[in-house]
């Protein structure tokens, strides 16, 4: 796998003066890593707190934080007292990487598509609306034009479903 | 028996509501917005949600949550990587500068001015009057030979004409966050830096915990939330000569 893609690496350096050849692996870099399928990728339900596995970015609003795991989804934690945080539940959406909230409604990407949730129970959410197709991320294959860094598939992990954002540590896969 | 059925209904509705207020399931106010970190991808300003991608920025009328509608796309340049509201405009951090755009009446926006800089990685946090954007080349992949590790300030009284007054040498800066006279500036695993802006082109570094490996920050008025690749933390600021723990939550199972 990893060959093909330097194979392409080269091919593509090859084709194009625009394109630097590699010449370091970055310690950490934004790129795009696969989303593989885990059931259904459109459903978006609250559960209870879990741990925070890889912390993406935060949002604060109402003194709730709202801590992304990464291409997970969202945790919800209980700010009221800064010095006892309290993790009250977790909302699942799948290849989620940014989210903003304005009122009582939650606006976050699902994969490629935008997703509005009524957070004003924020241990039930459900889904307000769904706009399909906004950020182009989804499908098998990398998204068209995209160059940069990307975490190589891993065919143990089963099916991917898309691509999303993430903090990548040292990828080897780029194109 | 249509009455003892309204009391029990009265009954349970004072019970309900005890319950409530009592527990955090509704802590959402049905008003206002929340506070992303200078790495936020994600802003919303009046109607309308805007989001960036590698390349684009996205204008989404949001004015009915159950029917959202993109309204525009403009390419802005290639990597683009925060975007920071500031009234009605929008500041783009990209790996080739600061991208400035005024949101019109209709919600679209419309490029103002950019100041531009050898390429590297930048989120960007601002006041009506300077613009802080962190350069960094340690660690960042499109980083151009020569790029540095700083602290731009740029002055952006006249948006029109973005003026860079100031440049810090710095060590890996990542997200930074401002507070009114007080920046923060996170650098990853060589620490938190915080500045005293009383003299605004020219910082003075008051505070450096050399121990807290900080990628991002949100400032909340005294508190401030630290995110790090390991733990997030929550500092208190009120007294800048001694910032304190108030806690941390670790993360990994």
């Amino acid at each position: 796998m990893r060959r093909a893609y330097f194979i392409f690496v080269l091919f593509a350096v090859s084709l194009s003066a625009c394109y630097e050849p590699l010449t370091e692996i970055p310690e950490e870099t934004v790129g795009l890593a696969p989303v593989y399928a885990e059931g259904e990728w459109q459903t978006i339900e609250s559960g209870p707190p879990q741990g925070i596995v890889e912390l993406n970015k935060i949002y604060y609003k109402d003194s709730l934080i709202f801590v992304g795991e990464a291409q997970r989804g969202i945790h919800v934690i209980d700010n009221r007292d800064p010095a006892q945080p309290e993790p009250i539940a977790f909302i699942s959406i799948t290849g989620n990487s940014d989210i903003a909230i304005k009122g009582n409604v939650l606006f976050a990407n699902n994969l490629s598509d935008l997703v509005a949730l009524d957070i004003s129970d924020v241990r039930n959410v459900s889904v307000i609306s769904r706009t399909p197709g906004v950020f182009p991320a989804s499908g098998l294959e990398l998204p068209a034009g995209y160059t940069g860094f990307f975490e190589c598939p891993d065919p143990n992990m089963g099916s991917i479903v898309g691509w999303s954002e993430k903090n990548l540590i040292r990828p080897e896969c780029w194109r | 028996m249509m009455k003892k059925i309204l009391i029990a209904l009265i009954g349970l509705g004072i019970l309900a509501g005890c319950a409530e207020s009592s527990d955090s399931a509704s802590l959402v106010a049905p008003s206002g917005t929340g506070i992303g970190g200078s790495l936020a991808r994600f802003t919303i300003l009046g109607d309308f949600l805007y989001t960036v991608d590698n390349t684009r920025l996205v204008t989404i009328d949001i004015s009915e949550p159950e029917a959202p509608e993109p309204v525009d796309e403009t390419v802005v340049t290639q990597g683009v990587e925060t975007i920071f509201p500031l009234k009605d405009h929008l500041l783009l951090g990209t790996q080739r500068g600061l991208f400035i755009y005024r949101v019109q009446s209709n919600g679209v926006p419309a490029y103002v001015s950019s100041y531009e800089h050898i390429v590297s990685c930048d989120p960007v946090v601002a006041n009506e009057n300077y613009a802080y954007v962190t350069l960094r080349a340690a660690g960042c992949r499109e980083a151009a030979a020569g790029a540095a590790n700083t602290l731009d300030i740029v002055n952006i009284q006249n948006i029109e004409d973005p003026q860079l007054v100031n440049s810090f040498a710095m060590e890996s800066p990542y997200g930074l966050g401002l507070d009114g006279q007080t920046l923060f500036v996170c650098e990853g695993i060589n620490g938190l830096r915080v500045f005293d802006l009383s003299s605004p082109e020219a910082p003075q570094e008051i505070k450096y915990l050399s121990d807290i490996n900080a990628v991002d920050v949100i400032p909340l008025q005294g508190t401030l939330l630290v995110v790090g690749p390991d733990r997030l933390l929550q500092l208190d600021y009120t007294d800048l000569d001694n910032i304190t723990v108030l806690s941390e939550i670790t993360i990994g199972a």
